[in-house]
């Protein structure tokens, strides 16, 4: 078993470092984080230094990646203290488009994506069907050649700046919601789109909305793949979707580890630095291993889907530990810097916001258990 | 126009340790490409298309320049291809001895110019690139700010303390770039992977005419006494401020 990263995936970190280094962009994104603006400048660097490339099939403009080196490339970014929610490489995000698109909305999401613009906001969950997808009301209904859609999407990452939305809508077809959900793509201009900004705690910089559809008209070329076919569609993408942002949790952890784990080697108290009491090393000695585990059963379930494996387990899993074990190491590291931590001058603050929505977004953490148990049992019998 | 950049591998500077007699460590530094020597490989990139010719690389020194991944990232950079010449015995050469095995190896590739960085990113001597160009019998300009081709010229601006010298050379010549000559691209995944794949020559000392004795002995290299800061702050430029500073300065020396 080889855990040595690859010369070319050792190199592509470096550029990744390097265009954190010039950019120098921490008091950048704290402005950023201050004033709830998206954090362009970053973003622009990042897209100059073509990671919005990696993973997009050579023939619209990208460098094919596996999923390791993607998954390797997000957590970096997010260890070096780039913003949650605002990840640059829509790779895994456009599956669904590059599998049941056609060509004209490959051509225009794809050139979206190279270009590091979120290509489109994923018109899923509603006021009343979150966890419960099967709850979904929104409908797509044909008239007269065209296809008019009426329903409330909420918790639209985005939606302000993303040009599309992917909507999965009943079509009316079938009684049974999964065997009735349609994915329609249609611009965000389109008359009959308003959107509502939410007023959230944390991910200041990406803006999250309740998007309202009025009769909003489509046409039936609008159709992303088949009819009725819309929930297995988006299921097949939901479990790679998933590791980008285990990815970001990872990350996250790491940011705030190294800054408490440099804080305590320095922070002087009782005459000596705190990292000498074992009540502080213990914390950074669980949060190491959570790390490391983090990272390991991430890595295995990306080398898994790299290797044509199921992770259909693995995801739920991979999901649900990250988001717990970041969300305690950040606040474990919050713990060790005291009242600075608690601070905006320091940016464990930002991250102990901004991760909490992991344990929750995607998939809630109960979700991962309901779906990952089910699935254990049934390998069992 | 055929280019040739030349490029030193080196200790990465946060990873080199002082002993307490204040000896370098250098056993768990990694090996990177020395910073200078990105400018001047990116110049030679830049040049190179512009020009619509080609870019080489060169470096001489011992076995970590066999090293793939520093091949890779050299080679990432907008060359073509890269030459090497590899010995134990580079591995301290001085600055005369490194310039002495990289003339010989010049002599046996095709070029117009050769780029160099202001200095090494180790000893920063800032010899090597007047050297080759003295040793080949060419032209040599250092602190080169930019370089053009103008017909069959060469257009060279060397940048000075207070004025800049633009000189028109005839190729073949050897330049020295500023360390802000130009940006140093970042390498993209796609340029990585093509690095890769891309010729590498090696040659011993010997198909290069072995490395010459060097005229200076190096007795020892050593990190400065290192001296704790004095935490003095003066706030605001008064004259009894700046009077402190001046007698401040004179009382530590």
């Amino acid at each position: 078993m080889d855990f040595k990263k690859t010369e070319e995936q050792e190199l592509l970190l470096d550029s990744l470092k390097t265009v954190m280094e010039r950019g120098n962009f921490e008091d950048y994104f704290k402005e950023c984080d201050r004033n709830h603006e998206y954090p362009q400048k970053a973003v622009d660097a990042l897209v100059e230094a073509g990671f919005t490339t990696l993973g997009i099939p050579e023939e619209f403009g990208g460098t094919p990646t596996d999923t390791l080196t993607q998954v390797m490339v997000a957590e970096e970014a997010h260890a070096l203290g780039y913003p949650s929610l605002c990840w640059i490489n829509f790779a895994t995000e456009v599956d669904d488009i590059l599998t049941f698109g056609n060509k004209e909305q490959q051509e225009k999401i794809l050139g979206y994506a190279l270009e590091g613009k979120k290509p489109f906001t994923l018109g899923f969950t509603e006021p009343q069907a979150g966890s419960d997808s099967a709850a979904m009301a929104t409908t797509a209904t044909k008239r007269d050649g065209k296809v008019y859609i009426n329903g409330n999407k909420t918790f639209n990452t985005s939606a302000d700046r993303a040009p599309y939305m992917l909507c999965v809508c009943r079509s009316g077809v079938n009684e049974s919601p999964y065997k009735d959900f349609s994915m329609y793509l249609f611009p965000m201009d389109r008359p009959g789109v308003a959107i509502e900004k939410l007023d959230k705690i944390g991910n200041n910089m990406c803006g999250t909305y309740e998007v309202h559809l009025d009769d909003v008209e489509c046409e039936e070329s609008d159709l992303v793949g088949e009819e009725c076919k819309g929930f297995y569609q988006l299921m097949k993408n939901f479990e790679v979707e998933r590791l980008t942002i285990c990815a970001a949790n990872v990350g996250m952890a790491r940011c705030a580890y190294d800054e408490a784990l440099r804080y305590a080697a320095q922070r002087m108290q009782f005459g000596k630095i705190i990292g000498s009491f074992q009540l502080v090393q213990e914390k950074l000695v669980d949060m190491r291993i959570k790390i490391e585990n983090m990272q390991n059963l991430l890595y295995k379930t990306a080398w898994k889907k790299d290797n044509g494996e199921s992770i259909m387990i693995d995801s739920s899993l991979v999901k649900r530990y990250t988001g717990q074990a970041a969300f305690e190491v950040i606040d474990d590291a919050m713990q060790i810097m005291g009242g600075i931590g608690y601070t905006h001058d320091c940016r464990i603050s930002r991250l102990w916001r901004d991760q909490r929505v992991y344990r929750i977004m995607a998939g809630t953490e109960e979700i991962m258990v309901h779906t990952a148990g089910r699935a254990l049992i049934k390998e069992a019998q | 126009m055929n280019i040739v950049a030349c490029y030193k591998i080196v200790p990465d500077a946060q990873d080199i340790e002082v002993g307490a007699d204040g000896a370098l460590r250098l056993d768990r530094a990694q090996w990177v490409l020395g910073e200078y020597d990105l400018v001047a490989i990116e110049a030679a990139a830049q040049l190179a298309a512009a020009t619509d010719g080609s870019a080489v690389l060169l470096s001489a020194g011992g076995e970590k320049l066999n090293d793939t991944k520093l091949v890779k990232a050299a080679l990432s950079r907008g060359a073509d291809e890269l030459y090497r010449v590899v010995d134990p015995a580079l591995e301290d050469a001085d600055a005369f001895q490194t310039a002495s095995v990289l003339a010989a190896a010049l002599r046996k590739i095709d070029f117009d110019l050769v780029v160099c960085g202001e200095g090494s990113a180790d000893r920063y001597s800032q010899q090597v690139g007047l050297l080759v160009g003295a040793l080949l019998g060419l032209p040599v300009v250092n602190a080169t700010g930019s370089v053009r081709a103008e017909g069959d010229a060469l257009l060279v601006e060397r940048v000075l303390e207070n004025e800049v010298e633009v000189l028109e050379i005839a190729p073949p010549a050897v330049v020295s770039m500023t360390s802000d000559a130009v940006l140093p691209r970042i390498p993209q995944l796609k340029d990585i992977l093509a690095a890769g794949k891309k010729p590498v020559t090696t040659w011993s000392l010997d198909e290069v005419g072995g490395i010459p004795e060097s005229p200076v002995e190096t007795v020892s290299v050593k990190a400065p006494a290192s001296i704790a800061r004095k935490g003095i702050v003066l706030e605001g430029a008064t004259d009894e401020n700046i009077g402190e500073l001046v007698s401040g300065i004179r009382a530590s020396r």
